[in-house]
């Protein structure tokens, strides 16, 4: 009988023990001029990572949500806005905002009760908005409780994206198979118009004129939404009516619409990066930065310095890349970040 | 490690035990070499290792008794198989000789296959899998049924009841005769799955004193609420067998599935407020004739499937839990048509032709999603394909002598108006050792695999100009199987290699959705090892042990996708280099006991195998204890089970972000009525 032991004990002792645990907290945080990058993860993995880029040092740290915090950003990071001195970084999957210290990178709030949150917009210090994927309704929340105050409902407007604000009045695009900006009166919070434009709006921007820029992707081959070539709108917000369109090839993919901080130039991904001035009347012919040999995936550009970075997901199983091009096209840096860089924010 | 592998031996197969009864036909013929399986690498599970608890279901049958790594994301959820370091589609399934391979994905969820509902089990190896289908480029399942050879009638009942408020219900009636025999096999198994866990990826808690002050933090103390699930299985069985020598069988298997997706461990939504489910009713019924004429053996088989699956996620707008609306709806219906003859003819002892075509036909129609277009009108997103899938294998297997065997294998495959290139196979074995049944076996092939509907036709980004995954894999492996009067063992060391071109990869694209490409080329390696051993230890008390250890290197040699790829020359993500898997059962009487353990080493889930920025999941040790009782009683017999699931009370992930239970519990009883004459046990 023994005997059995002799064979169960060596089983037993080769059952070692599975390390789970938090992460560990870390003394970190900048209060330097710098970049956050969200780095999107993969869905339903909770790999999702907020990077920090000093300008200045040209160092980056990464996964800083985590080392400050002891716990996952979540799954999906979506996007992230300054406001107030605060930092919201919306995590999509996660259904959750959270609220963080630009300069420690700790939490100091969330926002909770959300769907499938987008992005985030704040018309004041007493009021902000949220955009969601399914909800057709955006949130309406209150900066100085982080509590939902009440909902915009947009109708069947299930995909809500982007926000800029002209005046009293926030234009918001609904992408997934839509066709439309809504206008939002924020003395309201309800929508009281909509602008069409082409098939799935992306991206929305408002130049030094006051213009609102926006581009398509046009939808895709066979869809029952219509298929057709993308293009990039310059809309005025004052009339709600298209002023000028550019319209790319069919097989064309725009995406990304940045502008700089002065407002006088617009600058968008379509396989190349390109740029041109928000008074030019037709499309640019030379890239900004020729493609090397990728698929981008996010851009913006620095407010301050006008060095434009761009974000390469590679092939969204790995830690992405991001560089940094000066206002002239070259390249300044180059640095690692997480899963899926989709989208920036400047400190 | 190393004692511990040379001291657990292993293999699934029957053992034999004096206080269980065992099948005829599960009992292995010592010393017979057939000629069906010349050089083939496979591993069978007999009835004895199917039928072990209600409680599992295949995927837990192969995780433990074969080489195939399983992606399970705990009970009641997804289980996919990857073999020598290939994706799930490239393991090919069948049932009663029907694929059950998904025609819109490719793969198999093995959590929809109860254990209890399958009589053989066979996992074919690389190149042995061309003799089962086309396109295995990892290898091929086989599950099959067969009659229970019962005498009169028959009743089987068991009743498990588990940790969260999980209960198992099992019930087989059956009848036999000399021409006749009818089973009726009913599972459902159900649970709230609500099982508690500490959640190290959210955000701590704060700990507040009698005063209402933080003098600390915790972490959370969440609950797996959302993954439930109720699976109703009824299989339908009867056979007939002529006085000429025709043998007619049926077998229709239907299945309810109705299960809650479980939430990941960082998602802060209410779980009142947020739900994601999915929904599957399948039939699937094989009707099949088979005669055997002097050395000729003929067949022919008849079947039909049907699936349809909802998914569904559903928020509340209210905050009441009261009124959920749907934001995704993503339905599918296939109807497949199957038909199939093969035959055998023997020349001697020393030949064997077989030849085989079979048919598919898919009818699949996919809605993902229902939008509102430009005009106001509603239109569905999907798409309604109809493919005739026909595959084709001719085979020789000759023995010049009765220590070398060769045999050649060529396969062909038509997808709708395409052919695959020729698929052929080689095998050879020769037996270096008579006594010691040491046997060198070999073998090759070519294979491809044509791609899915969904590769070719999903909304967005079906791809209808990809090119069927091509595959060259050797095999080589040593066997022995050692006897005497107390003892019984056998070992068996194999080497695989395969090459893997134009991996279909979904790839997102410049607008935002994505689409599969014929894009990775992989080289996988490695090495299979098993053992196993059966001891009468005397005085009534027998022991039976194996164990199985694999080593795959699944690396990624295709073409950067980007100048900054990092992901070439690096292991696939989630496949684990090393996994292994032992059993030891201890046989006293009427009593059992059987410990079981697990191991995967550590998985990255990076194409790059980074670990800097995302963690990989950590190296895998599972033990499981259950207690067996068997009580003989005039007018019934009796089995009793208790389950230790998680013996060691570990916090784990097998997928990140998605927790596992702690130690968990299960309790059966089993009832087998004695009716007349003597009868026989599951």
């Amino acid at each position: 009988m023994r005997r059995w032991w002799i064979i169960a004990l060596p089983l037993l002792t080769a059952s070692a023990c599975m390390k789970m645990g938090g992460a560990e907290i870390e003394p970190i945080g900048s209060t330097a001029h710098g970049l956050f990058i969200t780095c999107e993860g993969n869905f339903m993995y909770g790999n999702a990572s907020l990077s920090y880029y000093d300008m200045e040092t040209r160092t980056v740290e990464n996964r800083v949500f985590r080392r400050a915090n002891g716990a996952d950003l979540g799954d999906v990071a979506q996007s992230m806005t300054i406001f107030d001195g605060r930092g919201y970084v919306v995590v999509n999957n996660s259904g959750i905002v959270f609220v963080i210290d630009p300069d420690t990178f700790k939490v100091t709030a969330a926002i909770e009760g959300l769907t499938s949150p987008r992005y985030i917009h704040f018309v004041s210090g007493e009021k902000g908005y949220i955009t969601d994927l399914y909800d057709p309704r955006i949130a309406v929340f209150d900066p100085r409780t982080n509590q939902l105050t009440g909902y915009i409902e947009t109708g069947s407007h299930s995909s809500t994206e982007q926000m800029v604000q002209w005046g009293d009045y926030v234009f918001a695009n609904c992408w997934s198979y839509d066709n439309k900006i809504l206008v939002i009166d924020t003395r309201t919070d309800s929508v009281v118009d909509e602008i069409e434009v082409g098939i799935q709006p992306t991206s929305l921007v408002l130049d030094c004129n006051d213009k609102l820029w926006c581009i398509t992707d046009g939808g895709y081959a066979a869809s029952p939404y219509g298929h057709e070539a993308p293009s990039l709108y310059r809309i005025d917000p004052s009339t709600r009516r298209i002023e000028r369109q550019f319209t790319f090839a069919d097989d064309d993919s725009p995406s990304e619409l940045a502008v700089n901080g002065d407002g006088s130039r617009i600058y968008f991904i379509n396989d190349d990066i390109w740029s041109m001035a928000v008074t030019a009347e037709n499309l640019p012919v030379r890239p900004f930065v020729a493609n090397v040999g990728t698929i981008y995936y996010g851009l913006t550009v620095d407010p301050l310095r006008g060095d434009v970075y761009v974000a390469d997901a590679i092939d969204y199983q790995q830690p992405g890349v991001v560089y940094r091009y000066s206002s002239a096209g070259e390249e300044l840096d180059r640095f690692e970040v997480g899963i899926i860089p989709g989208a920036f924010c400047f400190k | 490690m190393a004692a511990a592998w040379l001291l657990l031996p292993s293999a699934a197969r029957a053992q034999h035990d004096a206080m269980r009864t065992v099948d005829i036909e599960g009992v292995e013929i010592v010393g017979y070499r057939p000629l069906k399986d010349i050089g083939i690498q496979s591993t069978k599970m007999d009835s004895l290792t199917l039928k072990e608890s209600i409680s599992l279901s295949v995927a837990d049958i192969l995780t433990q008794n074969t080489p195939i790594f399983i992606k399970s994301y705990g009970r009641g959820t997804m289980a996919t198989a990857s073999m020598r370091g290939t994706a799930p589609s490239h393991t090919k399934v069948t049932w009663n000789g029907m694929t059950l391979n998904s025609p819109m994905l490719g793969m198999v969820d093995f959590s929809y296959i109860p254990a209890y509902l399958i009589d053989d089990a066979a996992l074919y190896h690389g190149a042995g899998s061309v003799g089962v289908s086309g396109g295995g480029l990892g290898g091929a399942v086989t599950l099959s049924n067969r009659p229970a050879d019962d005498d009169g009638f028959s009743l089987r009942y068991i009743q498990g009841i588990g940790s969260f408020s999980t209960y198992d219900e099992f019930l087989r009636l059956g009848y036999g005769s000399r021409r006749w025999q009818l089973s009726t096999r009913v599972l459902y198994s159900s649970s709230d799955n609500d099982f508690r866990y500490t959640n190290y990826h959210k955000i701590k808690q704060p700990v507040y004193d009698g005063e209402g002050n933080i003098v600390g933090s915790k972490y959370v103390e969440d609950r797996n609420r959302s993954g439930d699930f109720a699976d109703l299985h009824i299989l339908q069985e009867a056979y007939f067998n002529t006085d000429s020598g025709h043998r007619i069988g049926l077998a229709a298997w239907y299945m309810s599935s109705d299960r809650g997706v479980p939430k990941i461990s960082t998602d802060y939504r209410d779980d009142n407020l947020t739900r994601t489910r999915q929904q599957e009713n399948t039939l699937r019924a094989v009707v099949s004739w088979q005669t055997i004429r002097g050395s000729l053996k003929v067949g022919a088989r008849a079947g039909y499937t049907y699936t349809d699956m909802l998914y569904t996620y559903r928020y509340d707008l209210t905050g009441s839990g009261q009124e959920m609306v749907e934001g995704i709806h993503s339905q599918s219906y296939v109807n497949s048509l199957f038909a199939k003859a093969d035959a055998e003819y023997t020349i001697g002892d020393k030949w064997l032709f077989s030849a085989d075509v079979g048919l598919n036909q898919h009818f699949v129609r996919s809605a993902d999603r229902s939008i509102i277009v430009q005009d106001g009108s509603s239109a569905v997103v999907g798409y309604d394909q109809a493919r005739a899938e026909v595959s084709a294998c001719v085979s020789v297997k000759y023995r010049p002598t009765k220590r070398v065997g060769l045999a050649a294998t060529l396969r062909d495959d038509l997808y709708g108006d395409r052919f695959t290139p020729p698929i052929p196979a080689l095998f050879v074995d020769v037996l270096l050792w008579h006594k010691g049944e040491l046997l060198l076996k070999g073998s090759v092939t070519r294979n491809y695999r044509y791609p899915t509907l969904n590769d070719l036709y999903f909304m967005p980004g079906g791809n209808p100009d990809l090119r069927p995954e091509q595959g060259i894999s050797y095999d080589a492996g040593l066997s022995t199987h050692l006897r005497s009067e107390r003892v019984d063992f056998s070992a068996a060391a194999t080497w695989f290699d395969s090459y893997i071109d134009d991996w279909i990869l979904w790839r997102a694209t410049a607008k935002g959705f994505w689409t599969p490409l014929n894009i990775k080329r992989v080289h996988s390696y490695g090495v299979e090892l098993r053992a196993s051993i059966d001891v009468d230890l005397g005085r009534r008390w027998s022991l039976q042990a194996n164990a199985l250890y694999t080593v795959t290197h699944a690396v990624n040699h295709g073409d950067p996708v980007s100048v900054n790829d990092a992901s070439i020359g690096k292991q696939l993500p989630y496949i684990p280099v090393c996994s292994g898997s032992a059993t030891v059962r201890l046989n006293w009487r009427y009593w059992s006991i059987i410990y079981k353990w697990n191991h995967y080493s550590e998985r990255y889930t990076t194409s790059s195998n980074d670990l800097r920025l995302s963690d990989p999941v950590m190296p895998y040790y599972m033990s499981d204890l259950s207690l067996e009782r068997r009580i003989v009683l005039r007018p019934m017999d009796l089995s009793l089970r208790f389950d230790v699931h998680n013996l060691l009370d570990e916090e784990y992930e097998t997928v990140l972000s998605h927790p596992m239970p702690r130690i968990n519990f299960g309790f059966y009883i089993g009832i087998t009525p004695k009716f007349g004459r003597g009868r026989r046990a599951e």
